[in-house]
């Protein structure tokens, strides 16, 4: 799947600031948790120099016990026996949270009238829990906060920074060469943004003179042809009147005409191509389609004939569309005469009028067409066959042109070709 | 009967004056504005061709010029140019006709024919060959003064057959001028076998002659017998 530009920037960002998160949150706690402990050593070896320092020396033997009693945390017991000072973490049960509470521990050997004790001190580390989770709490609201403020700070930078660029992309988007005029982008105070523009321009200019010439050449070789083409005509036409044509040259005569007619056909049907990609039939009227079948039908029906074809027609009282009038005919000409062309003998063509639809179905092939090549330029379905490959694809232009949709489908052994006004 | 034709194609001025000469026309032919100005300031003509793209001019300077001598030539236009303004513009310059190249002969003539027919019509519009007459209003037939059944599309091909007497009609011929507009799209031209076959049958029935021959690969012909 694609992502928006923006969106992968973020999503960068993002996956770099959780990274972090997860990766500091543990290293902040524990050095959190280290300086800790290491002050309340600190503290504890401290309390060992006061003890030593200043009641060591003043307690008696006597004494013991009742500063035993007096001092919850500290105790000078008799029975442990340590050599050295020794720091741990130890935990104790505290009857009054009725819980049992993480402390850190001294013990360390003093002697007291000769007598060897074990002096030890316990500091309780549940506050400092609690001020390591508030600590951490309170970090972890810093960190979002910041993320948050970084996401939306830079997405909205972005925004306004890609501005020009999602113009532009607009823009070509809705650029096509046969119909808008070029595009006209506004400068901006990018560099880069400058740079696309400029080269997007030139592309289209370049493009668009590229196409002009091309469509010029179409409609001026199909013109230029009709001169040599109407000579080559009338020069048949004049030596099939010579009486000494033997059988051998009469068939050959008969070919040669046959194809510049198809040669005729194929100018003809070039040039309408070409004067429609000109809009040379902009003007439009409103007509109607049922009509025109009507006044054709004899035409269609005696096309028809020769293949023992049945016409089925559900046409409309008034079926009516906005169109130029030329090409309305070419379209229900071509439509029609494709349905007879292609059909098998003995076959059926339906004409149905829906709403805004029209559809022309008739037998033939027993296979579905190519849909990728159908309405292409001279593409045939049998190459040998006399047409001029042009007929589908002038239908597709005049409904391209009106902003009309062409469908083909083949169903029940039909083809139909609707065309959706 | 005398046609002018101003065209500057050599060799299709050349076959067209050989095709449309016969025993009922004269074709003189130019191929400057120039000398057709010459010509129609001097000349009456039955029927003027003209075609619109001559080196010296434009086309449309001589159909001026022919409203401006209040001449009332038959006029039509034979032109490469097919759009619908130059259409528009050569018949409200005064031009009867509008035909676009390349065309056939055949068409041409029973063109000519048409025009003049209908410029010289004084009450009746009949055309008769032999025992055949052919009422171009009423679009009726008679033949040894009786009438036949007969369709439009037979009319217009007998017409068009008897238009080209003694020539050989090609096939692509016959179903373009049948076809009409529609010609440009239709691939297929065996539908003028059956309108031949049909027409044939009906004159027969009637009592006419046996005019229309096949010629072998080519068309069709019809001749006096």
């Amino acid at each position: 799947m694609n992502k928006k530009l923006l969106n992968k920037t973020l999503k960068t960002y993002l996956i770099y600031s959780v990274l972090i998160l997860i990766i500091s949150a543990p290293l902040f706690y524990y050095a959190t948790k280290r300086l800790y402990t290491k002050e309340a050593d600190d503290t504890l070896l401290l309390h060992k120099k006061e003890f030593l320092k200043y009641t060591a020396s003043t307690l008696k033997y006597t004494d013991i016990a009742l500063w035993n009693r007096f001092n919850r945390n500290a105790k000078i017991d008799s029975v442990k026996q340590v050599t050295k000072d020794t720091l741990f973490f130890s935990s104790y049960y505290d009857t009054l949270d009725a819980e049992v509470e993480p402390y850190r521990e001294l013990n360390f050997p003093i002697i007291l009238k000769g007598k060897s004790y074990t002096y030890s001190e316990r500091i309780n580390l549940v506050e400092t829990e609690d001020l390591l989770k508030n600590i951490a709490i309170l970090f972890f609201a810093i960190i979002s906060i910041l993320l948050f403020g970084l996401f939306f700070i830079t997405k909205k930078l972005s925004l306004n920074l890609w501005k020009p660029f999602y113009k532009t992309l607009q823009q070509i988007e809705s650029f096509e060469i046969d119909k808008t005029k070029q595009p006209d982008f506004a400068e901006t105070d990018v560099e880069e943004f400058n740079r696309l523009n400029t080269s997007i321009q030139k592309l289209i200019e370049r493009n668009t003179v590229i196409y002009k010439s091309q469509k010029e050449f179409i409609e001026n070789a199909a013109h230029e042809l009709q001169t040599p083409l109407a000579v080559f005509q009338v020069k048949i036409d004049t030596l099939i009147q010579r009486s000494d044509v033997t059988q051998e040259q009469s068939e050959i005569l008969g070919s040669l005409n046959e194809n510049v007619s198809r040669l005729n056909r194929l100018n003809k049907n070039l040039l309408l191509l070409s004067k429609m990609e000109n809009d040379s039939y902009s003007d439009k009227q409103t007509i109607s389609l049922t009509n025109y079948i009507q006044k054709n039908l004899d035409f269609f029906t005696e096309q028809a004939k020769a293949k023992s074809l049945i016409i089925k027609m559900e046409l409309q009282k008034d079926f009516e569309i906005k169109s130029n009038p030329v090409l309305a005919e070419v379209l229900i000409s071509n439509l029609f005469l494709n349905a007879i062309k292609h059909n098998i003998e003995g076959g059926q063509i339906s004409i149905a009028m829906q709403e805004n639809k029209l559809v022309f179905s008739n037998s033939g092939q027993p296979s579905p067409l190519n849909t990728d090549k159908l309405f292409k330029r001279f593409s045939k379905s049998n190459p040998s066959e006399q047409g001029t490959g042009l007929g589908l694809s002038i239908v597709k232009k005049i409904a391209d042109i009106n902003n009309w949709t062409v469908a083909y489908n083949y169903e029940n052994n039909l083809h139909s070709f609707s065309i959706l006004f | 009967m005398k046609l002018l034709l101003i065209e500057d194609e050599k060799e299709l001025a050349l076959s067209i004056q050989k095709y449309l000469t016969d025993k009922y026309f004269v074709c003189e032919w130019v191929d400057t504005a120039k000398a057709a100005i010459d010509k129609i300031s001097i000349y009456d003509y039955d029927c003027i061709l003209l075609d619109l793209m001559l080196p010296d001019g434009n086309g449309f300077e001589i159909l001026k010029e022919l409203k401006d001598q209040n001449k009332t030539e038959g006029i039509i236009i034979i032109s490469a140019k097919e759009t619908l303004e130059t259409r528009i513009e050569g018949f409200n310059l005064g031009a009867d006709d509008y035909l676009t190249k390349p065309f056939h002969l055949s068409e041409l003539l029973v063109r000519v024919q048409a025009l003049i027919r209908r410029k010289n019509f004084k009450g009746s519009n009949i055309v008769s060959f032999n025992e055949i007459h052919i009422d171009i209003l009423s679009k009726a037939v008679k033949v040894n003064n009786n009438k036949i059944d007969i369709t439009k599309k037979e009319i217009d091909l007998l017409l068009h057959l008897i238009g080209n007497e003694n020539r050989v009609l090609s096939k692509s011929a016959i179903a373009e001028h049948l076809s009409g507009d529609m010609a440009d799209m239709l691939d297929n031209h065996d539908f003028v076998y059956a309108h031949i076959k049909n027409l044939k049958k009906k004159l027969n029935e009637a009592g006419s002659g046996d005019y229309i021959k096949s010629v072998y690969g080519l068309g069709y012909k019809w001749k006096n017998e």
